[in-house]
């Protein structure tokens, strides 16, 4: 039997059962390390939350056999795309078979508390250690290095050469750490608000024009669903429940005096949304923080004795959805690095760094390096959430119903359409400032 | 020593579950099970006289071999030795057949090193009948004190232990004998929050199993649905209380309202001659 009274000393500590931290503690064990995971809710996922789907790529890259190991999934993302509000209508603009069809699909929606739990739990079955329901609430530091965590229970100190932070965005340990010198700013942290909702799955398929339950949806909705304010709404189609919410800036809603569940009820309520949940009973309702600064936001990766992935580094693409797949590629290449500092019997700054090394030649750094500008380009220009999704319904609007008028002054009514909300001038602007900031080119 | 045996079970979080508008049955699929909350009281009670007196505490539990994480629960609060008893002949057993099996396990147990004190939840939240821990004591012959609220002293040299329960009316407090039982109310103890190396070594913690095969032997006729007498002919869900009628002071004048609420009550089945006052 254990003894109580020994010193808890492990190889690695991972601070936070998500999908970071999962990805790096399972990676560490792999490695031969004796890995605990800590983790302050009940059960790992109990404090997560997302929309949201899983990006396949990531899981295989942790699991090659990921699907035979029944992970709690919902539906696979077969068609995905926008769709843009006015404020009565909707363009819809998704793609689905061709290369979104491929073998296996490329994202999953799945529901964080059952997904999160079983992704803890692969781990646990490699020999990680898990520890639940306690926080870590400081570091142990030995001559400037991190060496162990303090934790919010009685003799709470758990001792390991390298601590990897996968805490999430409240980034208080980062913070700590000194890796990071301010809080998350209200321009770079959306709000994400969302209910989940049940409906038998025939319905489901029926309203969206699904052909069978192993058919699912994954949208982004711009225009209407944000009030003008830099934010996106979103649905997602699980088993039997619909998933819709909006995420808006902090600062955005603060200075609209908006409260988020009115956006959400606004959101649900629009005439073009009621009609798909219609009868559907509400399961949960939830939200979240997503850190959308991006690299304007990250902290410093690694220090002596310790590094930081997931949303706790600012790990998200708030444009393309990704944060998942970012968290769980980045958990990898810090359990990695932990492996590789436990061989070299080094883990100072110095070898630590081969962690942000790794993550250089992956789509984590460079993506968010090309969409440093991103939050801020939204910020300045709201008329990709206001103007042009309603010129987009006003001009397909009319196009298709033009009937019987000379076209040439159909074509000017739609151009007056844009030009009565947008000078063309700086419509062309923001054309090329969008190509710009946002797809690099 | 002072030697207490608590006896938990693992049941769904009521909090979470829904009902089947059709069958009127519990939807426990994906629901996740607790500690039995009173339960959880009743161990952490144990626990604080365990630490006053120094001594010993016993937890066991029948159930599915999923109940571990329950018993990992209660050694994380401080309690020492935990016994899963499961085995499939126990399956389908009613309140009867439970206290049957629960009395043999804590005679062993006893005859294994003397329990003081057995400690029940005053109810389980899935089943709500109250009914295990006083047919424990029956069978065990054990002086028994339900909705315990309070344990005010516990003299192991005299073999005392006074004990306050809580009554409809009023709280009494009560002085028997040792050996006995009791079954605890929230208010017994506050839960404790573990220490770290506590919560670790219960995540470690590997509780006996006790089955039909050993280590004790049970009388197979008493066991199960076999050994159950109880037959749930009907379930059902009670009625939603419908909102009241509200008399507004406002629109009629106090006096007015009085009287309107007065007749009303008055006019009712029965009322009059219960409040004894004539029409």
């Amino acid at each position: 039997m254990v003894d109580k009274n020994e010193k808890l000393t492990f190889d690695v500590i991972v601070v936070g059962a998500g999908l970071a931290g999962a990805a790096a503690a399972v990676t560490a064990a792999r490695g031969g390390l004796n890995v605990v995971m800590v983790e302050r809710g009940v059960a790992p996922g109990s404090k997560n939350y997302f929309g949201g789907a899983l990006y396949t790529h990531s899981l295989l890259d942790i699991y090659p056999d990921f699907f035979d190991r029944k992970p709690p999934l919902e539906r696979p993302v077969t068609e995905t795309g926008f769709w843009f509000l006015s404020k009565d209508g909707m363009v819809r603009m998704t793609v689905q078979g061709g290369k979104v069809n491929n073998n296996p699909i490329d994202a999953y929606v799945a529901q964080r508390a059952k997904f999160d739990a079983w992704w803890a739990e692969q781990a646990r079955k490699e020999g990680v250690f898990l520890i639940p329901k306690t926080v870590v609430v400081d570091f142990i530091r030995e001559n400037g290095k991190v060496v162990g965590v303090v934790t919010d229970r009685a003799q709470g100190e758990i001792y390991a050469p390298v601590v990897i932070i996968c805490e999430g965005v409240n980034n208080l340990l980062t913070q700590k750490l000194g890796l990071i010198k301010h809080d998350f700013k209200g321009n770079a942290t959306a709000l994400a608000v969302k209910q989940l909702i049940s409906l038998p799955a025939e319905t489901i398929n029926t309203r969206l024009g699904l052909r069978s339950s192993d058919e699912g949806l994954a949208i982004s909705v711009v225009g209407d669903v944000s009030m003008g304010l830099p934010g996106l709404g979103f649905l997602y189609t699980g088993k039997d429940s619909l998933s819709l919410g909006v995420g808006v800036t902090l600062d955005a809603l603060s200075a609209a005096q908006i409260k988020p569940y009115e956006l959400l009820q606004r959101y649900l309520k629009h005439p073009m949304i009621a009609p798909l949940i219609a009868g559907g009973q509400l399961m949960e309702y939830g939200a979240h923080l997503i850190p959308e600064g991006g690299w304007s936001t990250m902290p410093q990766l690694y220090t002596d004795g310790a590094m930081v992935a997931g949303d706790a580094a600012s790990m998200v693409n708030a444009m393309h959805w990704e944060g998942t797949n970012m968290a769980i590629t980045a958990g990898k290449a810090a359990g990695e690095t932990a492996v590789e500092a436990h061989r070299k019997g080094d883990f100072s700054a110095r070898t630590l760094a081969a962690y942000r090394t790794r993550l250089e030649n992956t789509f984590v750094l460079k993506d968010l390096r090309q969409y440093r500008n991103m939050s801020r380009f939204l910020h300045d220009h709201p008329e990709f959430m206001d103007v042009y999704p309603n010129f987009l319904n006003d001009a397909l609007g009319m196009f298709f119903t033009g009937f019987g008028k000379p076209k040439k002054q159909l074509y000017s009514d739609i151009l007056k359409s844009l030009t009565s909300r947008r000078p063309l001038v700086k419509a062309v602007g923001d054309l090329v400032a969008f190509g710009r900031t946002v797809m690099g080119i | 020593m002072f030697h207490a045996l608590v006896s938990i079970k693992q049941v769904p979080d009521t909090t979470n579950i829904r009902i089947d508008p059709e069958t009127n049955n519990l939807i426990r699929q994906g629901v996740p099970t607790i500690l039995n909350p009173y339960d959880a009281h009743a161990v952490a009670a144990a626990v604080e006289w365990k630490r006053k007196l120094g001594g010993k505490v016993t937890v066991i539990t029948m159930g599915p071999a999923s109940a571990v994480t329950s018993l990992r629960e209660c050694i994380e609060m401080g309690a020492d030795r935990a016994i899963l008893i499961s085995d499939r002949k126990f399956a389908g057993a009613d309140t009867w057949a439970t206290s049957y099996v629960l009395s043999e396990v804590i005679k062993a147990v006893h005859a294994q090193e003397p329990v003081d004190l057995v400690f029940f939840g005053k109810q389980a939240i899935d089943g709500d009948t109250a009914q295990v821990g006083p047919g424990v004591a029956v069978r065990l012959d054990l002086p028994i004190v339900t909705y315990a609220v309070k344990i005010h002293e516990v003299d192991l040299q005299n073999r005392k232990v006074v004990i306050e329960r809580k009554t409809e009316s009023r709280n009494e407090v009560i002085r028997t004998s040792l050996p006995a039982a009791l079954t605890c109310e929230k208010e017994i103890a506050e839960i404790p929050y573990a220490s770290l190396p506590d919560l670790v070594y219960s995540l470690r913690y590997e509780p006996e199993l006790w089955t039909t095969e050993g280590p004790i032997t049970f009388d197979p006729s008493q066991l199960g649905l076999r050994g159950s007498p109880t037959t749930v002919f009907k379930t059902g869900t009670p009625e939603k209380h419908k909102g009241g009628e509200v008399i507004k002071t406002a629109e009629l004048g106090v006096e007015n309202a009085v009287k309107t609420a007065l007749d009303k009550i008055l006019a009712a089945e029965g009322m009059a001659s219960l409040l004894g006052v004539a029409k």
